[in-house]
């Protein structure tokens, strides 16, 4: 008997058959890649912990024996507070969250032990726009952080052209995307608080 | 062997996707700022359309005529996760920086088109050619348009300075509807040179 590709039996049993074999494929194809996929995750936040201290590091095996030799991992209030020595000074960092233009922003934010200065900024995952408010990720970009001195607060992300001092507690904002730009403000702005109280700065 | 090459002339520049039939805007408007990632997403979607074609094309015979939309879609989107996966295991820095792109080439209709236009009516192996040759005409134009708005833009081909630093840069080439200027004037170039040959052949024959 010749199969009838109409009948609503055929249809339904090869709706069926078809869907089951391509998400056992996936699923597996899921499974044998979520180990790397996780070592991945955990080395982004190594590097970005790592680029947000400004301590350096050649290649992805020495920034995990790097971040496992220099830096001291402690929780206080729900947060993970980091601390090392870098060039004779404690750095503080923290892991933030916040939300972009289009998503979840989440990244790394280190300052000094009065939090009076950035020290630097980097992130871990972000869906901004490619090209656009992904520039974020940009070493130009996280590089106006360095050192940047924090004024009432926050670093103000300005879409005007600001001078290159290090005092004003201003950094340019990114062409073309004006509100990733500020979702960034807003973000570092919503942290400097949470890292005086850790630390116990007023 | 000469169907084969008659369907790279015509996928790659007689009846080329964007250009021709102008379809696939949406991806051309998004990711052509950046000569880097129009590069990693061209070639995903010339590999989902290859591979979703063959296996479209291979399994046509049993597709029920009512459910081939949705088997079509389901084929694509199995190529396109699973790209998606390989991306963000082995080449996690990329699989970042295109971030939501790579799911939604999903909705690329060059993908679909094929798929249902040659993919539907062909053997698998001419399906996968066609496929492949499509995403080449579609890559093809996709880097001629980052080319420029990356340079007029930023100042950079694929991210090395290439212009000096005293040049003006065109802000409005870093938005999405510089795009439409650029695919504007290419689909306007392109287009005048294929009829002007098409007028050139049609009237030679008319003297025979």
């Amino acid at each position: 008997m010749r199969f009838d590709r109409d009948s609503k039996f055929y249809t339904v049993t090869f709706t069926f058959i078809v869907s089951f074999v391509f998400l056992i494929v996936l699923s597996g194809l899921n499974a044998m890649t979520s180990q790397q996929v996780k070592k991945n995750q955990e080395l982004f936040m190594v590097r970005a912990v790592l680029n947000a201290m400004g301590i350096p590091y050649e290649n992805d095996e020495e920034a995990i024996n790097v971040f496992k030799s220099k830096i001291t991992v402690e929780m206080k209030d729900s947060y993970s507070l980091f601390s090392s020595e870098v060039d004779g000074e404690t750095v503080y960092a923290i892991l933030f969250n916040g939300s972009g233009l289009w998503g979840n922003i989440s990244g790394v934010l280190a300052v000094d032990s009065n939090v009076s200065r950035i020290v630097g900024i980097d992130f871990i995952s972000q869906s901004e726009t490619p090209g656009l408010g992904g520039r974020i990720e940009e070493s130009w970009f996280k590089e106006q952080f360095r050192n940047e001195a924090i004024v009432n607060d926050k670093i103000v992300v300005s879409t005007a052209k600001v001078s290159d001092s290090k005092d004003d507690g201003l950094v340019d904002a990114i062409t073309g995307a004006t509100l990733t730009s500020k979702s960034i403000e807003k973000i570092i702005a919503t942290y400097i608080p949470v890292l005086k109280s850790l630390l116990g700065v007023n | 062997m000469s169907n084969f090459k008659k369907i790279l002339k015509n996928n790659f520049w007689l009846e080329n996707p964007v250009i021709v039939q102008i379809l696939g805007i949406c991806s051309t408007l998004a990711v052509t700022n950046n000569l880097k990632n129009t590069l990693i997403m061209t070639i995903g979607v010339t590999l989902v359309t290859a591979l979703s074609n063959f296996t479209i094309s291979a399994m046509r015979n049993l597709i029920p005529r009512k459910v081939r939309m949705i088997t079509q879609v389901l084929v694509i989107s199995f190529y396109v996760i699973m790209v998606d996966i390989v991306l963000r295991a082995y080449v996690p820095d990329v699989s970042k920086a295109l971030g939501p792109y790579v799911g939604l080439i999903i909705t690329n209709c060059i993908i679909m088109g094929r798929a249902e236009a040659f993919a539907q009516g062909n053997k698998p192996l001419i399906s996968f050619w066609d496929g492949f040759t499509a995403g080449l005409g579609y890559m093809f134009v996709l880097v001629v348009v980052a080319f420029f708005r990356e340079l007029l833009g930023f100042g950079t081909i694929l991210g090395f300075q290439v212009v000096p630093n005293s040049f003006p840069k065109w802000t409005v080439m870093v938005m999405p509807p510089s795009a439409f200027f650029v695919l504007a004037s290419l689909i306007w170039i392109i287009r005048g040179m294929q009829i002007k040959k098409d007028v050139s052949q049609s009237s030679g024959g008319e003297k025979k």
